[in-house]
Formats: C-alpha cells, sequence, structure tokens
C-alpha cells in the first residue's frame, strides 16, 4: 500500500497500547476478601464464553480503531488493486501507451477517450506514488521512449496524442525490455495501457515467448496492464477495399467495396447517412446495416468527365469513436499490373507467368515477362508489381541484393522461389534457404494446416477456403528466418509463409514449386491464382500514382514534398502526418493513409489469454472504463476514519452494562 | 480454648438491652422446660389455663375431681389444666472463615455475636434456659448445653465471646449433631450466612422439625454480597481457604446476581417448606431493629405490628 505520510506508520506499534493498558489494568487489581465464593464461582463458569468473546472483541475493536486512525493520519492511496498489490517505490516507471484509434472510444458524456481517460488517470498515479522514479513514455506509433520530466506531462506531450497506427502490443513490450537492458533501470514498473484488441496484441505470436522468457530472467519487473476492452456506446466504422477508377459509358468512376462495421449492443437494422466528398464535392448516401457488418461490393461513385485522379473521403456520422468514422482514398490511372519472373527454369516460369498474365479485372492491364537469371540486371524495378525471385539469393551488400531491398521497401511484393542444388548460404533480411545436404525425400507430403485467416491463403470474400485439401507436395525446400507460415505439412515444416519485417512490401517464400514433381499447385490450379493475384494486387497498390497505405512511422515517404489535400480537421496540426489518416498529393502522386484493418476488428482478449500471455511474471490487471471518473490511487483516508468510528461504536455498544430490568430483583 | 475476660462483653449494648427488655421472646411451639415458666407445654399441669376434661381413672388424685360436673352428670371427670413451662434456647452459631467478612469489629461473627448475646440475655431474664452450639469445621465444639440461671448466663456469654471465625464449617452436618443432642421440644436459633448449596439444608431442618423444636434462622448477608457492585477487576480470596479467583466484575456481575438470587429465593422456600421463622438479614441494618421484629413476630399479640414494621 502506498502512504503520502509514511513516517507516520513508524506510530503503528500504538495500536498494542489498548491491549498494554488492559494487561495493566488487570494486573491494578484490588485484593478483596470474599465469602460468596460459590455464587462467583457459578457466574464465572457460565460467563467463560461469551465474557471472555466479548473482552476479545472490546479488544480488537480498539486496536482496529487506533490502527484505522494511524493509517488514515498516513493519508493512504489506493484502489481495490493497488491496495493489495502495489508496495514500495520503484526506480523506473515505464509507460507503455497503444495509441491506436480503438483507443479514441469515448464516453460520449465527457467527449474523454479511453487513451485519455489512461493517461489522466496514470498521471495522477504516478504523481501521487512514482514522483521520485524516472517516468518513461513509449508508444506504440514510434515506439520511442520519452523520458518525462513530470507524469504531468503524459496528457500534454504530442507522443501521447491519438494516431491511426496500429498498436503493436508485443513490439511494445520489445521496445521496453530494450530500454531497461540498455539503461538497467533497477526496479521497474511496466504500465501498459490498452484496450486488448486481439488485432493489436496479437496473441498467437511467437514473439510473446520471447519476451515472457526474458522479462521473466529479469527481476523487480511489475506489470499494471490498464485495459479498457468495454465497449461504452455504440460504434460503426467505416474502410474501403479494392478501389479502382474505371471508364464507364456515363464517364469516369470510382468502383470499391464499401465496409461498414458495427459495435453494438443491438441487432437491429439500423439506416446510416454516408457522406462521400470526391476532390471537396460532398454527396450523402443512406445505407442500411442488418447486423454487424455491411460489405457493398462494387459500390459505384462517379466522378464525371472531368475527374481522372484525386483525393476522396468517406465519413459516418459521429457516434462512441470518431477516429473510425473516416476512411480516406485517392485515385489515379490504374498503373500495368507487371510482373516479373527470374527463373531458369522453364516449367516454373511459364505457370507464373500464365497465371499472372491471366486478367482478373477487365478494367487493368495485366503483364508478366521471364527474365533468365543471367538477365537478373534488366528487371524493370521501377514498372514491376511482382517480382519471383528462382536464383541463388544475392551476397549481402551486393548491388542486386540492395535493389531487392530497395523493390519490397517500395511497397512491392517479392516472392523466393527455391533453386535446385542450392548451396547458396546468403540471406536476405534475415531470411535464408537452408543449404541441401542431401537429395530430398520424395512425398507426397500431406497438407497440415493453411492459414484462412489473412494472407495469401485466406478464404475467399465470401467465406470459403481455397481449395487445397487435395493439393499434393512431393518436394519442399526448407528456410530459416522470422516468417509468419501460411501453410504448414502435417509434420509441421512450412511451406509458403511471409517474411516478418517492418517494410511496406511483401516478401514471401515458397518452398515448393508450381510443378509437377514438386506439387501439384499449379495444375489444382485455384490457390495458384489466387496467391499469384493477391500479391500482385498488393504490389500494384505501391506502383499506382495514387496508393493507399496505413498509418505508420513510414507511410508518408520522406523524399517527397507532400501537401495535405484533406485530413481530420483535429489532425490538422498532427507533428507526423504519417501516423494520422489524410489524403495527401505530391507532384504527380497521391497519397491516402488510412487506419490498418485490423483495427475494425473488435475481438479483444480475455483475461485468460492474459494469463496465459503474461503468466508467470509478476503483473496486476486493472479493469477500467472510460465512464469509471474514480482515480487509480486515491486518498482513502476517510474510509479508515469511518472504519475506525464503526470500530468505536461497537466497541461502546460490547461495554454497555447490561440492562437492570433483565436482572432478576432480590428482596432483601 | 482462649481464656476471656468476663467483662469483655462489647458485643452487648444495655441500652439496646434495656428497650428489649420489655419484649418477650415467645416459643411458637409447646416447649418442655424443666421449671415452670412462661411458655406452654406439652404436658398438663396447674397453670390457671383450662385445657380438657378426662374421665377419672383409680389412681387420679381426687383433689382434682371437678365437683360440679359430678352433680349435674353424676359421673367422675378430671379437670386438666394446661402446664407452663420454661424455653431452652439453643443458640447454633456458624463459626465459618466466610463469617469473619467484613471490616474489624463488624464482622459478621461480631453481628452474630451481638444478636446471640443478646437473645441470650433476654432469654435468660425471663428464667429461660440458654445453650450455645458454635459450628466450626469439625462440627459443633465446645458446645454448652441449655441451662438456666445467671451463672450460666455468664458461662454462655463468655463463649460467645470467644467465638472465633476460621475453616470450612458443614453447618448441615452441625445442624443434625444438634438435633440429635438437644433434648425435644428446644427453641433453636441458626446464626449464620447459609453459603453453602442450599439442598442439603432442608433435611437437616426437617431432623430439628422431626425432633419438634421451634426454629428460627438469621440469615446474615452483606449488602455487597448480593448487589456486588464492584466496578474493576478484583481478586477475590476466600475467607474459607479455596483458591483465590480474579474476576472483572462488569463482565461476570449480571451473572452472579442472578445466582444470588436463585440461592435466596431456594432458601426462603426450604425455610417455608420446614416451618423456619427465616430472617434475612443485612449487616447494615442495627440488629437491635433485627431482634425487635423478631421478638415482636413471635409474639401472637403483636405479631401484626412486627409485619407491619418487617
Amino acid at each position: 500500500m502506498n502512504f503520502l505520510q509514511l513516517s507516520i506508520l513508524a506510530a503503528l506499534p500504538l495500536a498494542l497500547l489498548p491491549i498494554i493498558i488492559h494487561l495493566i489494568n488487570q494486573n491494578r487489581h484490588r485484593t478483596v476478601k470474599w465469602a460468596a465464593m460459590m455464587f462467583l464461582l457459578d457466574a464465572k463458569k457460565l460467563t467463560k464464553g461469551i465474557a471472555r468473546l466479548r473482552q476479545i472483541l472490546i479488544l480488537a475493536m480498539r486496536v482496529f480503531a487506533v490502527l484505522a486512525l494511524i493509517f488514515a493520519a498516513a493519508r493512504p492511496l489506493a484502489s481495490g488493486w493497488l491496495a493489495l498489490g502495489a508496495g514500495g517505490k520503484s526506480d523506473t516507471v515505464l509507460v507503455l501507451l497503444d495509441r491506436s484509434p480503438s483507443m479514441e472510444q469515448q464516453n460520449l458524456e465527457t467527449g474523454k477517450s479511453k487513451r485519455f481517460t489512461a493517461l489522466e488517470k496514470l498521471a495522477d498515479v504516478l504523481e501521487k506514488t512514482a514522483r521520485s522514479s524516472r517516468i518513461v513514455l513509449i508508444e506504440s506509433a514510434s515506439l520511442e521512449q520519452i523520458e518525462l520530466s513530470s507524469p504531468a506531462d503524459l496528457v500534454d506531450l504530442p507522443m501521447s496524442a491519438p494516431t491511426d497506427t496500429a498498436a503493436d502490443i508485443p513490439a511494445l513490450l520489445q521496445a521496453a525490455l530494450d530500454y531497461i537492458a540498455t539503461d538497467q533501470s533497477g526496479r521497474t514498473d511496466i504500465w501498459l495501457a490498452s484496450d486488448l484488441r486481439a488485432a493489436d496484441w496479437q496473441p498467437g505470436s511467437g514473439r510473446w515467448d520471447t519476451l515472457k522468457g526474458a522479462f521473466t530472467d529479469l527481476e523487480g519487473i511489475s506489470f499494471y496492464l490498464l485495459n479498457y476492452p468495454e465497449v461504452e456506446s455504440e460504434n460503426y466504422t467505416i474502410a474501403v477495399e479494392n478501389l479502382l477508377r474505371r471508364r464507364s459509358p456515363e464517364g469516369m468512376e470510382l468502383v470499391m467495396d464499401l465496409v461498414i462495421r458495427r459495435q453494438s449492443s443491438r441487432v437491429s437494422p439500423e439506416t446510416l447517412p454516408v457522406e462521400f466528398t470526391i476532390n471537396g464535392a460532398r454527396t450523402a448516401q443512406e445505407f442500411t446495416i442488418n447486423g454487424s457488418e455491411l460489405r457493398l461490393q462494387g459500390h459505384t461513385v462517379s466522378l464525371g468527365n472531368s475527374e481522372s485522379t484525386g483525393w476522396g473521403r468517406i465519413d459516418l456520422p459521429a457516434d462512441g469513436n470518431p477516429r473510425d468514422n473516416t476512411f480516406f482514398f485517392v485515385f489515379d490511372e490504374a498503373p500495368v499490373l507487371k510482373t516479373v519472373i527470374v527463373s531458369d527454369d522453364q516449367q516454373t516460369a511459364a505457370a507464373i507467368k500464365a497465371a499472372a498474365s491471366a486478367p482478373i479485372d477487365g478494367s487493368r492491364t495485366y503483364a508478366a515477362d521471364i527474365l533468365p537469371t543471367s538477365r537478373q540486371a534488366e528487371v524493370p524495378w521501377d514498372d514491376t508489381a511482382l517480382l519471383f525471385w528462382q536464383a541463388p539469393i544475392p551476397e549481402k551488400g551486393s548491388p542486386e541484393s540492395g535493389l531487392l531491398e530497395q523493390f519490397v521497401e517500395s511497397g512491392r511484393s517479392l516472392v523466393f522461389l527455391p533453386v535446385d542444388n542450392n548451396q547458396n548460404e546468403n540471406d536476405f533480411l534475415g531470411f535464408r534457404w537452408i543449404p541441401q545436404t542431401d537429395s530430398p525425400s520424395a512425398g507426397p507430403y500431406e497438407i497440415g494446416w493453411w492459414r484462412t485467416d489473412s494472407g495469401l491463403l485466406e478464404n475467399t470474400q465470401n467465406g470459403n477456403p481455397l481449395p487445397l485439401g487435395m493439393t499434393k507436395i512431393f518436394q519442399i525446400r526448407e528456410f530459416e528466418g522470422e516468417t509468419q507460415s501460411f501453410l504448414k505439412l502435417k509434420d509441421g515444416r512450412s511451406v509458403i509463409a511471409r517474411h516478418i519485417n517492418k517494410l511496406p512490401g511483401n516478401l514471401y517464400i515458397w518452398g515448393t514449386l508450381p510443378k509437377s514433381s514438386f506439387s501439384s499447385i499449379a495444375s489444382d490450379g485455384v490457390a495458384f491464382f489466387a496467391m499469384i493475384h493477391r500479391a500482385l494486387q498488393q504490389g500494384g497498390n505501391f506502383l499506382s500514382n495514387a496508393q493507399m497505405r496505413s498509418a505508420g512511422g513510414s507511410a508518408l515517404p520522406d523524399n517527397v514534398q507532400w501537401t495535405s489535400a484533406s485530413v481530420r480537421d483535429s489532425d490538422e496540426d498532427h507533428v507526423n502526418p504519417s501516423l494520422s489518416a489524410g489524403a495527401f498529393q505530391s507532384t504527380d502522386k497521391w497519397l491516402a493513409i488510412n487506419r490498418p484493418e485490423g483495427e475494425d476488428d473488435f475481438r479483444t482478449i480475455n483475461e485468460e489469454a492474459i494469463e496465459d500471455l503474461f503468466g508467470g511474471l509478476d503483473y496486476r490487471v486493472i479493469q477500467d472504463s472510460v465512464n469509471n471518473r474514480s482515480s487509480l490511487a486515491s486518498e482513502i483516508w476517510r474510509i479508515f476514519l469511518v472504519l475506525m468510528a464503526l470500530a468505536l461504536i461497537i466497541e461502546a455498544a460490547l461495554c454497555l452494562p447490561p440492562r437492570n430490568d433483565e436482572e432478576p430483583a432480590v428482596v432483601i | 480454648m482462649a481464656k476471656t475476660d468476663s467483662n469483655n462483653r462489647d458485643f452487648l449494648d444495655p441500652k439496646i438491652l434495656g428497650r428489649l427488655m420489655g419484649l418477650p421472646l415467645d416459643a411458637r411451639h409447646a416447649m418442655m422446660g424443666s421449671v415452670s415458666g412462661r411458655h406452654r407445654s406439652p404436658v398438663r399441669g396447674s397453670s390457671l389455663e383450662f385445657a380438657e376434661y378426662r374421665e377419672y381413672v383409680p389412681g387420679d388424685d381426687t383433689r382434682r375431681l371437678d365437683w360440679r360436673t359430678w352433680g349435674r352428670s353424676d359421673r367422675y371427670y378430671i379437670k386438666e389444666f394446661e402446664a407452663d413451662t420454661n424455653l431452652r434456647l439453643c443458640l447454633i452459631i456458624d463459626t465459618s472463615g466466610s463469617m469473619a467478612y467484613g471490616e474489624p469489629g463488624q464482622t459478621r461473627l461480631d453481628y452474630a455475636r451481638q444478636m446471640s448475646g443478646t437473645l441470650a440475655y433476654l432469654a435468660a431474664n425471663q428464667g429461660d434456659a440458654i445453650g450455645v452450639f458454635p459450628a466450626g469445621e469439625h462440627g459443633l465444639h465446645h458446645e454448652i448445653p441449655a441451662r438456666r440461671g445467671p451463672l450460666h448466663l455468664g458461662v454462655a456469654l463468655d463463649r460467645i465471646a470467644e467465638l472465633e471465625a476460621g475453616g470450612n464449617t458443614d453447618l448441615v452436618a452441625s445442624i443434625h449433631e444438634a438435633a440429635e443432642k438437644i433434648p425435644q421440644r428446644a427453641f433453636v436459633v441458626i446464626i449464620s450466612d447459609l453459603f453453602f448449596q442450599p439442598e442439603p439444608l432442608k433435611e437437616a431442618l426437617q431432623h430439628l422439625r422431626f425432633r419438634k423444636h421451634d426454629i428460627a434462622m438469621f440469615h446474615l448477608l452483606d449488602r455487597s454480597e448480593i448487589e456486588f457492585d464492584f466496578d474493576r477487576p478484583t481478586k477475590f480470596v476466600d475467607l474459607e481457604g479455596g483458591a483465590p479467583l480474579l474476576a472483572d466484575p462488569t463482565l461476570i456481575g449480571k451473572k452472579y446476581r442472578e445466582a444470588v438470587a436463585e440461592y435466596l429465593a431456594k432458601v426462603s422456600a426450604i425455610c417455608t417448606q420446614t416451618g423456619t421463622d427465616y430472617h434475612r438479614v443485612t449487616m447494615d441494618q442495627p440488629y437491635d431493629q433485627t431482634l425487635a421484629r423478631f421478638l415482636l413476630g413471635r409474639n401472637p399479640r403483636t405479631k401484626k405490628t412486627a409485619a407491619n414494621q418487617g
């Protein structure tokens, strides 16, 4: 328990005073020569149990009253958890802040968001309990460590303002771990304020095991998880998928998949007015949502004949979270979706080329070229959306390696394919093929699992899984590096995966080839086709002059001068525009930044999941809400005074002499 | 036995004796005295009080024939009169340790001494015999059988003056012993604090009643023993030698008073059932008033007055 006047607790032994006085009183008894001992013995025998209990209760109440008085004078700070848990002073307090848009859910009465409420309460509790500690803020958007001069700065810092970025909680904890390891912070309290969104916490990530192991090895680390999982009011989100500008008989039009999600306890149909703004011109349209999600595929918005490029935004009416009511988009002429296959394997290259050049959207242009490895320098890096690399991984530091890295850095998609008899041990961004020491064992291998919720093999839009069940794998090449697996064999080996890195583009690894000696992927067709076009689409998004990106540190490239075409009013003064949603323009490019898709996923992790992630560490869960106005560490001396008064009243009641009319009168 | 100065009779107050002298000590039952006196006797005698007519049988004193009845009925009847006799006052005095309760000079035994001495003096003054039966640790000890005369009064008063409280007395056994030792039809006065379980007392008193004794009992109590008005922890030392007891009167007071009330009710009931003239006396009452009420209560002519005073 924390106390503002800790020194007063030195008076705690005074609580023994009632007992000492009682003992002195017992020893100060007078002696009387007595004749009527028989009545005394009878009375004592009869009152032995009750009288003793009463006496003990009276003493206990007196001791309790003194204790309560001392505690009240020491000005205790507590709420339920703090009273039981927090003890002593820490050297360092790390505040890990989830700045994701979902933390902007508000109490509609006060207008305070989860993030602001958490900051306000943290500032208050740290002001009271950790004034002498070093306070460091690590926020989810930049993962930078900011040392604060005063806890009150937490609320005012631009680094604690709202953003549209995802919060990578494992990365946040890793940053905390790095800080502790680097700065030798001593006894450290880590406060983690978040809304427990599963998309942010990523409870299935393999990083948690590493983090848990690292924190377990450290001593004096306490976690306080300040959680805001509850939905305080009704909330709607809007997002756009697959935006396409195309020409129609009436002129240009935008075709988009519109996704409106509802987070509400109600299930009744609700009509929402949605405002579309295209290059500043506003139109409104009403949509009726029935259930938790409304997905309007191929929704068209007419641009007229003059609007060939520009920006747009879609706004929902104000609700519980203003941060997810707007979605920005930009549009321009669609680029050619070009695929380049660097390979000497004609069979493989031909299969990929056939799939990549087959159009899935009649309004787009698709192209695919095959380059032998000897001509890899001829790759048109700037025009390629998807690059298949079936060649040895270039040596680190070589021009080819640099070009590949720049390719991924610019948001395009790169797929590594295995090369026969590869003895190359080069790595690319930490990924490398495991050298083949003996001839591969022949399959077929059965497919054990594939990821259906995201990635190249996710279910189709109507929710059906890709038909991979009958696909045969005959040969695979194993690889290592930090990857997210999309397809695994029954023996657990990963076949198709995505390399985990911080670059905007995607680096995929295929451990098998689309030819008959390796697999039946190409001949089965559907999944192969889907994988190629999904990767092509992702790369193509970064090829266009109009790109849409998720908010994040590098979302807005530094090498170009950007001007904002449209941002939220509240974000006009934002220090880093990359962290907030908006539409931006440079000389010939358009860029729309929005919150990541995962922020519209309302699922949260529960306490069992938290126990799984933090089990074995010293942690406490504090469930709070924006409606809860009580402080995390309020002064509770009044409670102790009330308790003292109660104890004294009980003591007085116990000390009351028995009523005389209850006793039989003795007639003399 | 300790020698006592015959003049050491502080327990007798001449003024009180003078005041009480006019009140007769009456027995409620017929007494069996050795000489003629003022008390009713179970045998026929020559007093002026007519008793009954009885048919003449040979051997009767012809001087007691009622000639008038013979003249009326032509039958011989003997006219009989009540006999008046003296009484034998037997004082059973409890000398247990508990009788030492009270301030020095004002102990329960001192009070008993004043009462018994005064009663002995009054009885002797009206020609009755006096016996003293101290009930000590080993039953009756150095008892003085009932006898008449001023000389014997001196002996009895000396014995009363010599009484000392101590030990653990079995008063019930002493009463049984006295019932056997005292010839029938005596006036037995018991003076005690009766601090023992009352149930056996009933049998002892019935034993006395069986021997046709008239019984009176003075139950001496201190007001503090009844009201138990202590207010802080006190160590109670047993006057009869038992283990001392440390108690907080605030905790046990209620139960103590309940036990006392129950005990007194039992004692009263036993005395009523055995025809004992029971007097509960608190020692803050002047003993002369107690004795005056007692004497008045026993006199048929003044019984009502005594009841009103009580």
